[in-house]
């Protein structure tokens, strides 16, 4: 263990009387505070602390993802090329002990480096309000819609295949099926127009979700939402009567112990807004229900579109979810560690960079590269899915788990959240990245490498 | 006999990009080298030395053939734990200052920080690098650089040596230092592999030696042996009259055979050194590193002081020296200080004691290291006592106590 220490201590102070790191440092010193005062978004004080959380996380975290490529890849290769490594190695330390130290060394000063940006982002946000002069009701969407995390509550899906079925053979009695389609065809149009159906509410209709086992968790909760409506009205206004309380009273009008939440609202539509409403509506059973009245003036139907309907409730602190989306950043950047000293291990500065760099980029960008290539694989079939898409999963999903994804909806980065990028498989349902599970491949190849390379040869 | 170096048919091919054998760096390679003797391995550029040194250290693998060190193999951490390597540069973290890459090496080893820190600056004491310790490595001049390459091979006082070029770069009394220390280290039974083709230094110091060329052991065996003339004969006198020497001649001509007289030539070395000592003496500045000639206080601790302590307390001597615990240096790391006067009041007992007893020759070898360590006014002396030093030391308690003397002589007897 001592040597390993050894090697760490030297691997960070290499790093730190290195130019790179200084550069780094500086740069994100300056753009930092730059950033937090040019970012201003929709002009609004949230839209202002989405921006710059938004884009400070982001470049801070490319800055980091580039500096631990670059320095994993270079305390290697650079012991090896310059053979300092020879007086490093023929001391009582193993190989493994060798890497592992240098791992441990990039790791710690991931960490000094996060830990001090993020303190500056943080403290930025937190004190952007009382540097601009926003007005109360800013200031309070800010406090309930970004220095917040959320949790939602989950909008069952309706199960609608038996609707469907019934519909079909309706259909088939009258013979009123399309005659040149296959069943499958007609009966994932009848489902989507079902889906459809149930999301749109006619003029003086209205919409019902019902949410079991729903616990008041914080004061007030949040209805998220998007209105499509066709045609549009002349000013895009929608206007609407918003109802929330226990499912019987929503449903059949028995009169409840609870206060029911009833207001009527104007709403522009196709952007999100929020509706806030006391979480002492919810009844002691935990049967919640919210509707949506479409009423006049209102000439339309209105639909909500797939991802258009969430109810929010306060789950944990801004500065907790903070600190959790840092993590995440922590997690890809020991990915790339590892990365980075599995790829030293065998191949000289320049390609081993660019090799991290080409790994990088692609896992950043993963779901397009998924998506392209999943529908070049139509075209190529098996040889695709069984050689390229096999490689492809085998690279981490970085885009999946975007801190930023999080933090500008003030949408709860929840620790489960974490472990499943973390450990756990995208399969079996748990949807995860297993970055650890990956990482600790690539470092234990490039053990294997290492342990058996040559050392005193040099690659050119 | 143990051999603290053995290779069997040791063969290193290095072979093109697609596998076909290129070059035969070393060829099938039978190298003894024994416990506790200096071994010379010379040959010229490419001769293969350094190929033969990275897979005795693991650093290469062979081709063919086998390569044990101290019993073990080079890449095993129990071995390398033993074992001190200065490489044919000295290849060194160019951040760190001169202290910090002695720490570094010293926790490679695991050393406790108290013996760390007395090693790392009896070390620099001795290299001569204490006045730029925290100076970053990379602006180092080549010969500092060496010294510190030097001091880490140094750091945990290792029973085999293996040097690569040592002398590299070095000014003269640096390579003397280097040599001066390789006698010493010999005395204490370590073993030395000195890979070199600086003959001068080699014939200094070596028991024995192999030349390699094209990776085959051309020529091998004891310096003596193979560079004594047994044709011819030396006298060395001191300043006689012209009358003496033609008597002698006289006698000389009587046995039908040559003789030449001649005052004899200091050794350009030997000159150099009193220059620079004379120099150092004004104080005169520099920026460059002080030569000294100390060496570390832990390097030149006798072999296994227990058995000294054991000694002295069997021998009727003053009772209060049986309480003392015994002097082991992790001990010793403990009281870096106080360790100081009962090493001094050892020598006294071991000065005192009688003269040919083995075992306390180690505590006289300090004295005079002391005596070294202040140097005397006049430079004549500093040499009279290395001199001394070299040749006059007691008989060593060694079995190759003969050799060293005999390789020593050529140090300082070409008169």
């Amino acid at each position: 263990m001592h040597s390993i220490w050894a090697v760490a201590t030297n691997t960070i102070k290499q790093a730190l009387r290195m130019k790179v790191a200084l550069v780094s440092l500086l740069l994100l010193i300056v753009i930092l505070p730059v950033l937090g005062f040019s970012a201003t978004g929709d002009e609004t004080l949230k839209g202002r602390l989405q921006t710059f959380v938004s884009y400070s996380l982001s470049l801070m975290s490319l800055l980091l993802c580039v500096l631990t490529i670059i320095i994993s890849v270079y305390t290697v290769t650079s012991d090896i090329e310059q053979r300092q490594i020879y007086t490093v190695i023929t001391k009582p330390i193993r190989r493994y002990q060798f890497v592992l130290g240098k791992l441990l060394g990039v790791i710690i000063l991931d960490v000094m480096l996060l830990a001090l940006f993020s303190a500056v982002i943080y403290t930025i946000t937190i004190y952007t309000p009382s540097f601009t002069n926003a007005s109360e009701a800013e200031l309070i969407q800010a406090e309930n819609e970004f220095f917040t995390a959320r949790a939602a509550l989950n909008v069952p899906e309706e199960d609608v295949t038996e609707e469907v079925l019934a519909r079909y053979e309706e259909l088939e009695r009258r013979n009123e099926l399309p005659p040149d389609e296959t069943r499958e065809d007609i009966i994932a149009e009848l489902t989507k127009r079902k889906q459809l159906a149930k999301r749109a509410a006619e003029v003086g209709r209205a919409l019902i979700w019902e949410f079991d086992n729903v616990k008041p968790l914080a004061e007030t909760m949040f209805i998220r939402f998007k209105y499509d409506i066709f045609p549009n009205p002349p000013d895009s206004q929608v206007y609407s009567l918003w109802l929330a309380g226990d499912d019987q009273y929503i449903k059949y009008g028995e009169q409840p112990d609870t206060p029911v939440y009833e207001q009527s609202h104007k709403h522009a539509a196709r952007t999100f807004h929020e509706v806030e409403f006391p979480s002492d509506v919810v009844p002691e059973d935990g049967k919640l229900a919210i509707a949506f009245v479409n009423i006049p003036p209102n000439e339309a139907p209105v639909i909500f579109p797939l991802d258009g309907f969430e109810v929010l409730y306060k789950a944990d602190s801004f500065g907790a979810n903070f600190v959790r989306s840092v993590f995440s950043i922590l997690l890809r950047l020991i990915f790339l560690a590892c990365l980075g000293l599995m790829a030293s291990t065998f191949l000289s500065f320049p390609v081993a960079v660019l090799f991290c760099l080409v790994f990088f980029f692609t896992a950043t960008f993963s779901g397009f590269v998924t998506e392209s290539f999943g529908y070049l694989s139509e075209n190529v079939g098996a040889v695709y899915s069984y050689t390229l898409e096999r490689v492809i999963q085998l690279l981490p999903q970085f885009d999946k788990f975007n801190p930023g994804k999080f933090l500008v909806p003030a949408r709860l980065l929840s620790w489960s959240e974490l472990a499943k990028a973390a450990v756990l498989p995208p399969w079996w349902g748990f949807d995860g990245d297993m970055v650890f599970v990956k990482a600790g491949l690539l470092l234990l190849l490039g053990l294997l490498i290492f342990r058996f390379r040559e050392i005193a040869r040099i690659t050119a | 006999m143990e051999y603290a170096i053995e290779t069997f048919s040791l063969t290193k091919i290095f072979s093109d990009w697609w596998g076909r054998a290129k070059v035969y760096a070393v060829d099938d390679l039978n190298l003894q080298v024994r416990s506790n003797e200096v071994f010379g391995f010379l040959g010229p550029n490419g001769s293969g030395k350094t190929t033969t040194l990275k897979m005795l250290l693991g650093l290469l693998h062979p081709t063919k053939g086998r390569a044990l060190i101290l019993g073990g193999d080079g890449s095993d951490p129990k071995i390398n734990a033993r074992v001190g390597f200065l490489p044919e540069e000295s290849y060194l973290y160019r951040y760190l200052n001169a202290r910090e890459t002695l720490d570094f090496y010293g926790r490679l080893f695991g050393l406790p920080p108290k013996l760390r820190k007395m090693r790392i600056e009896a070390l620099l004491d001795m290299v001569g690098l204490k006045a730029v310790a925290n100076r970053a490595v990379g602006t180092f001049s080549k010969g500092m650089a060496r010294r510190i390459g030097l001091a880490q091979a140094l750091i945990n006082d290792p029973d085999l040596l293996i040097l690569d070029e040592p002398t590299t770069g070095l000014d003269p009394i640096g390579t003397r230092q280097i040599k001066d220390l390789i006698i010493k280290l010999a005395k204490r039974g370590k073993t030395i592999l000195l890979c070199s083709h600086l003959l001068a230094d080699v014939e200094d110091v070596c028991d024995r030696i192999a030349i390699l060329y094209g990776g085959r052991i051309q020529s091998q065996g004891q310096v003596r042996d193979l560079l004594q003339q047994t044709n011819k004969r030396q006298i060395t006198t001191d300043a006689i009259s012209d009358a003496t020497v033609a008597k002698i001649e006289q006698l000389v001509r009587d046995e039908n055979a040559e003789c030449v007289v001649t005052s004899p030539m200091d050794k350009l070395e030997t000159f150099f050194i009193r220059t620079v000592t004379a120099a150092q003496k004004k104080a005169q500045p520099t920026s460059g590193a002080v030569s000294t000639t100390k060496i570390g206080d832990f390097l030149t601790q006798p072999p296994a002081v227990e058995n000294i302590l054991d000694k002295l307390v069997a021998a009727p001597i003053s009772p209060d020296l049986s309480d003392r615990g015994p002097l082991t240096e992790d001990v010793a790391a403990d009281t870096v200080s106080k360790s100081r006067p009962d090493e001094q009041l050892l020598s006294k007992l071991a000065g005192s004691s009688e003269p040919g007893q083995p075992g306390i020759a180690g505590f006289q070898e300090k004295v005079e290291t002391e005596a070294v360590q202040t140097p005397t006014p006049e430079s004549e002396q500093v040499n009279k006592d290395i001199l001394q030093r070299l040749t006059g030391g007691p008989a060593d308690q060694n079995e190759d106590g003969q050799e060293t003397d005999n390789s020593q002589a050529g140090s300082s007897g070409d008169a």
